[in-house]
């Protein structure tokens, strides 16, 4: 990490990222005009345009649909035709009282704390790469890098409960329903996905250079 | 550098847009980035074989993956059992049209698609029937990188086996092999994918 490093934008180059073949920018296509790929023929810019903004919108959807999801019930489970729902924190809640902790711990790993970590993760990357305060590219990008490999992961109790509900069918003894929960639950997972993939990592590396550049 | 970099032999880390000297590979090396420590490129072991004859099993396993029962509960004399595809059926029934759509995008279509991209891809390169179309038809392949959730269904899996076996009595049909075997089988056909190569001899072919 020094001033040395050369990067493809200081170089008038742009990397495309679909194909990863480099491109020269021209003078008529700047930052703010998309390029077209040599290789593969797609658009693409240099940085993704308005990538913090993007992120930060996407967020902020993602963590008003958190609430609902958790606040409805995400599963009805039917007995002898009584319906007894519960929502995704009470569902972690029965299998603590089985005795069943590590099937708690991943249910409770996949749709509490990774929405939760990647919602407040992504604010802080927007905040550190805008404002540049104590930025430490290399730590942060590597953060980015777990919190885009854990968003699938949150699409666990979506699956659980989809198979549920066609798996327990047996009529009038017992059946399960999926509550209005897991369309809100659903939603936040995608919309976190979509910001993640809307954050460019390289605007941290950007922002160090700058400020180093500039003498802080 | 700015004014008399050849851009042929140039290659920048995705991750943070360092620039470097493209360096040759051989089979099974890979370069990494010195600043930010992510990999650059990879030059996979025999690559083209063994993406081919992986997602050729993956196309054979899907069918009985997807429509064999994946697990069945036996409760008061009562048997159901459902499949992959029941998920999606049962959800469209009970007007859960959103997650029905999700699911059979996450669980089903981009595995699907994916499994014959590579299946195509692999077949063109093996049997050297390269196209310029290949190179939107890769381009859009890679649209899908992020959405395939096989694994995170498997975990589904037994998560929900384990929630069952406690008031039911829970049976295991087929599906649930064909299932695994179909999960291994996809994920071992995408990851010996080696893009860099499948693109330069692309670039080679068809762009001047």
């Amino acid at each position: 990490m020094s001033l040395s490093t050369n990067t493809a934008k200081e170089s008038n180059l742009a990397l495309c990222p679909k194909c990863h073949r480099l491109n020269k920018v021209t003078d008529d296509a700047n930052q703010q005009n998309s390029i077209r790929c040599v290789r593969c023929h797609g658009r693409f810019y240099q940085r993704k345009p308005n990538s913090l903004q993007y992120t930060l919108a996407w967020n902020t959807v993602a963590l008003i649909a958190f609430i609902p999801a958790n606040l409805y019930p995400i599963m009805i489970i039917y007995s002898l035709g009584i319906g007894d729902p519960s929502t995704i924190l009470s569902g972690i809640g029965q299998f603590v009282d089985q005795g069943l902790y590590p099937i708690a711990a991943i249910i409770f790993t996949a749709s509490i704390i990774v929405p939760l970590l990647k919602i407040v993760g992504l604010y802080l990357l927007v905040y550190r790469a805008y404002t540049g305060v104590r930025l430490r590219p290399d730590k942060h990008s590597k953060f980015y890098h777990a919190l885009e490999f854990l968003g699938p992961w949150s699409m666990l109790d979506v699956f659980v409960v989809a198979l549920l509900v066609a798996v327990v069918e047996l009529g009038f003894v017992t059946s399960v329903a999926a509550g209005p929960a897991i369309n809100y639950f659903t939603l936040t997972v995608i919309f976190t996905m979509i910001a993640a993939n809307s954050f460019d990592p390289r605007l941290l590396w950007d922002k160090k250079e700058l400020k180093e550049k500039n003498g802080y | 550098m700015t004014n008399s970099a050849n851009k042929e032999q140039l290659i920048a880390c995705q991750q943070c847009d360092a620039l470097y000297e493209k360096p040759e590979l051989k089979q099974g090396q890979s370069a990494k980035c010195t600043r930010c420590g992510s990999t650059i490129e990879e030059r996979k072991v025999n690559s083209i074989e063994r993406s081919f004859h992986w997602s050729l099993a993956g196309i054979m396993l899907l069918v009985p993956a997807i429509l064999l029962p994946i697990m069945g509960v036996t409760l008061a004399g009562q048997y159901h059992h459902a499949s992959l595809l029941d998920c999606i059926v049962v959800l469209i029934d009970r007007g859960f049209f959103m997650i029905a759509t999700l699911v059979f995008l996450f669980a089903i279509a981009v595995p699907v698609v994916r499994l014959f991209g590579a299946f195509y891809i692999t077949y063109s390169f093996k049997f050297n029937k390269l196209k310029p179309s290949l190179l939107y038809f890769f381009r859009a392949f890679h649209h899908l990188d992020n959405w395939a959730m096989l694994n995170v269904f498997m975990l589904g899996i037994v998560v929900s086996m384990y929630k069952l076996l406690d008031d039911t009595e829970l049976s295991v049909n087929m599906g649930l092999l064909a299932f695994i075997l179909w999960l291994i089988s996809s994920t071992m056909a995408s990851s010996a994918l080696d893009q860099d190569y499948i693109w330069q001899k692309l670039e080679d072919e068809f762009v001047d």
